[in-house]
């Protein structure tokens, strides 16, 4: 259940600075903005529209923001350390300091739940979360999520 | 005269407090805890150690008939009028035609196993016919399970229920046995009938104005704090016997009258619950003990083969089949009508119904009496001891909605609408996370430290902080939530989901954000809607909801079963409820009634595009022979002739119409068959969760046909 083919090493951010969440959508949707190649304002849109619907803040200080867009060929993770936690309206109420952002082409269809679904199980499992908040180095952050979970099968 | 008398108390008193100390044992091995003051009494008298010889039946009668009138009261005390509202159908169902069904069954068992006539036998039947108040609610509030409200609200209000028609049945069958009345002619069943609606119709009508009148005194009378739940109780006696005076069912009236005085306004209900939480273990310990006392389990030799034969065919055969028939017309599960059938506890009720034939002085009244007390013995240790386990292996348990919360409630004097409640700030509780204590709640003490602080200086509550709020007896339940601590499973997204959603984000709008089709006709319906329709009114956090590949999942709830939080699961978990083998509910059968609709219609259709085939190629002079093993369709459709043209139209809709899921892969596909379960559900109401996999529509799966 690696995250390979989601993600990658540019788009990782290993230590964001935001103080709102709104704020840290925007950080995001500037660097998917970089990576994608598309408006900046039509990824935050995206975003900020799911959110509407309900947090994407899934607990454990994990945020898993995701959205559709249309000019978008394929799959596209983004995955941000936070400098300092966040309000994030989760519903465990935990302040979000990691947040993994999916976006996903128009047509993606199941593609895009099953994506969701590794991504969700991925950061449900304790070990991966605490290496992951044990570094704020892009490259050991990256290798983390691309190597397949230890030997819990979470 | 006094040494007597002192030995009488002495003996009474120590029986009571072995009771309580044995009580501890039994919290250790699990063992139900009426089972073991019944093992108290039997140990006590006359066969065992104890070597009490007691053995008159009248003051049995009389402690027992005491002892249930205020358990009764008690029991419906404390059931809330959303509880018995939810549940009231079912459960009446099973209170009255399930008690005369496993009396009829039990009966009949008896009659064969014993050769006694068809009246002794039914006698036996009516008396282990009700399940034991006592013993279910304890094991239902004690045992620890968090059991789906639907069930727990069933079986209690069952419980509570059943025995006035438990004891109708015996009371007449004991006053047509003795009046040698055997002729069983439409006359005596008829004036059997309207007995039975004189008894209950009475009954109710007492415990209603009984009720209200226990209400208006308490409320208007100004007494000694200490004498109110006193008065209460004694005027429910006075109910009880003023009602079976005039003939109408006593123990109905006094259960009506408890849920009366349990869900209305009235004075001191806090210090009445708890005086009659005490009152109520006296009475079942007094119960338990004097029947077990009362007993003779020498004799039980004699009926044990019969006794235990009787047992199996009550507990696996009569309670099922009743239990079986009275619910699946509501839509209860395979595993939910099983439960119940297992939560069939028999107690104190039964043995104290097998007492009246020993003072009627029945020719078989030792036997029935000794083979009741086994029935008894029986189910409380067969299924009193197997409860907590079958409800988890038949998945009917639910995440506790809370965790444990350390509260106070203290009555003002004065006025009705306010208490002082005082919680204790758990760790763990969304207080001490930063919760707010909303505004209609007013703190007016924090104890910190075991000091007094002034609120303007105590800041945010801090755990282990004591806070004393105003508030309105009906806020309490959302203070709880607050001070609670936060349960383990409370965020567990295998659970809950993965996401939040909006309960009114509208079905459309999803499917866009997830990009799976959604059925015209759902399109619109909010999330709320939706999964309402879907699961009916039993509903339960953590019910799942499938569309497609995704479950929607019930994350909360509140107080009238209305969703108030949605989670998403992104990806679909199929039930791990068990399938039985039996117990078909009527989910099943609209199943296979779908089915065969499916295929009738299927095979009309193909009859008519036969019929149209044929006309056609008997027009062009029968050019088509290569077609004829075809023909083999009903030829005598020759009326659909004239409906040809349109026959012809219709005939590829019909064909995945049909909801008969082909076994292998049970998603239905197409938009045909969408609308047409869709239309299916609707009828059925609530679209059970037990659903095995080969059998759920899947409601809408279009655009990606891949199977997991």
């Amino acid at each position: 259940m690696d995250l390979n083919d989601l993600i990658t090493s540019k788009a990782i951010v290993p230590s964001l600075k935001a103080n709102s969440k709104k704020q840290a959508l925007q950080e995001l949707a500037a660097k998917a903005a970089a990576v994608t190649g598309l408006p900046e304002r039509d990824v935050f849109d995206t975003l900020l529209q799911r959110e509407r619907l309900g947090s994407t803040g899934v607990g454990n200080g994990i945020a898993i923001p995701h959205g559709k867009l249309v000019r978008l060929d394929k799959l596209v993770g983004l995955f941000a350390r936070l400098e300092r936690p966040i309000d994030f309206d989760a519903l465990d109420d935990q302040p979000v300091d990691l947040v993994f952002v999916l976006l996903a082409p128009e047509g993606a269809g199941a593609d895009h739940l099953k994506a969701l679904a590794r991504i969700a199980r991925r950061m449900r499992d304790p070990g991966t979360v605490a290496k992951l908040r044990a570094t704020s180095d892009a490259d050991a952050l990256y290798s983390i999520l691309t190597q397949p979970v230890a030997s819990n099968a979470a | 005269m006094f040494e007597t008398l002192n030995l009488l108390i002495l003996i009474a008193a120590g029986l009571v407090a072995l009771s309580v100390f044995t009580s501890l044992v039994s919290f250790r091995i699990g063992a139900p805890l009426l089972l073991v003051f019944l093992v108290v009494g039997l140990a006590a008298g006359e066969d065992g150690p104890g070597g009490i010889a007691f053995s008159d039946t009248r003051a049995a009668y009389f402690i027992g008939s005491i002892a249930l009138t205020f358990i009764l009261f008690d029991s419906g005390f404390r059931t809330r009028l959303a509880t018995f509202r939810l549940a009231a159908a079912p459960a009446l169902a099973l209170a009255t035609v399930g008690v005369a069904l496993t009396a009829g069954v039990v009966g009949a068992a008896a009659h064969y196993l014993f050769g006694w006539a068809w009246t002794d036998g039914l006698l036996l039947g009516a008396i282990v016919g009700s399940t034991d108040a006592a013993a279910v609610f304890f094991l239902l509030r004690v045992g620890g399970v968090n059991l789906r409200e639907m069930i727990s609200a069933t079986l209690e209000v069952e419980s509570g229920s059943n025995d006035p028609m438990a004891i109708f049945l015996t009371v007449t069958l004991i006053g047509m046995i003795t009046a040698g009345s055997m002729e069983a002619d439409a006359a005596a069943g008829a004036e059997m009938i309207l007995e039975f609606v004189r008894q209950m119709g009475l009954g109710l009508l007492a415990g209603l104005s009984g009720g209200y009148a226990i209400v208006q005194i308490v409320n208007r009378l100004k007494l000694e704090a200490a004498l109110y739940p006193i008065l209460v109780l004694a005027l429910a006696l006075v109910l009880m016997t003023v009602t079976t005076l005039v003939g109408g069912s006593g123990f109905l009236a006094v259960y009506v009258a408890g849920i009366l005085c349990g869900n209305v306004r009235m004075r001191q209900q806090p210090s009445l619950k708890k005086f009659q939480g005490g009152t109520t273990w006296l009475s079942q310990i007094g119960m338990f003990v004097t029947l077990g006392l009362l007993a003779s389990p020498s004799q039980f030799g004699d009926v044990a083969v019969q006794g235990f034969g009787l047992a199996a065919v009550l507990i696996f055969l009569a309670r099922p089949f009743a239990v079986w028939l009275c619910l699946m017309p509501f839509g209860f599960s395979r595993s939910e009508i099983a439960f119940v059938s297992w939560v069939g506890l028999r107690g104190a009720v039964s043995i104290l119904l097998a007492i009246l034939p020993l003072i009627s002085g029945l020719p078989n009244a030792q036997e029935i009496f000794n083979v009741t007390f086994l029935i008894v013995l029986t189910s409380l240790v067969l299924q009193g001891w197997t409860i907590r386990p079958m409800a988890r292996w038949l998945k009917l348990t639910v995440p506790a909605r809370m965790g444990p919360v350390d509260r106070i409630e203290l009555e003002l004097p004065g006025g009705q609408d306010l208490e002082l409640v005082g919680y204790t700030v758990h760790p763990a509780s969304p207080v001490a996370r930063g919760e707010r204590i909303p505004r209609w709640a007013r703190p007016v003490l924090i104890l910190r430290e075991g000091r007094n602080i002034r609120l303007q200086k105590a800041g945010k509550p801090q755990p282990g902080d004591r806070l004393y709020i105003l508030a309105s007896p009906r806020q309490v339940p959302v203070l709880d939530t607050l001070f609670a601590a936060a349960t383990q499973e409370e965020n567990d997204p295998a659970l809950f989901g993965d996401f939040d959603l909006d309960p009114e984000t509208r079905l459309a709008e999803l499917g866009a954000l997830y990009g799976f089709n959604v059925n015209k006709a759902d399109a619109d319906l909010t999330l709320r809607a939706f999964m309402m329709r879907e699961l009916g009114d039993d509903v339960e956090p953590t019910d799942r909801v499938a569309y497609g590949d995704i479950d929607l999942v019930v994350r909360a709830i509140d107080d009238d079963h209305a969703i108030t939080a949605v989670g998403l699961a992104v990806e679909h978990v199929e039930p791990a409820e068990p399938t039985l083998p039996f117990f078909f509910s009527r989910e099943d059968f609209s199943r296979v009634a779908r089915r065969v609709a499916g295929r009738i219609r299927r095979s009309r259709a193909r009859a008519k595009v036969m019929a149209r085939r044929k006309s056609t190629y008997d027009g062009k002079g029968r050019a088509g022979t290569a077609q004829a093993p075809e023909t083999d369709a009903p030829q005598a459709d020759a009326k659909a002739d004239g409906q040809a043209p349109t026959a012809a139209d219709q005939a590829p809709a019909p064909a995945p119409t049909a909801t008969a899921p082909p076994p292998a892969p049970a998603r239905a596909t197409t938009k045909a068959s969408i609308q047409d379960d869709d239309e299916d559900e609707a009828v059925g109401g609530r679209k059970s969760e037990d659903d095995g996999p080969d059998e759920t529509p899947r409601l809408a799966a279009a655009g990606h046909d891949e199977t997991r």
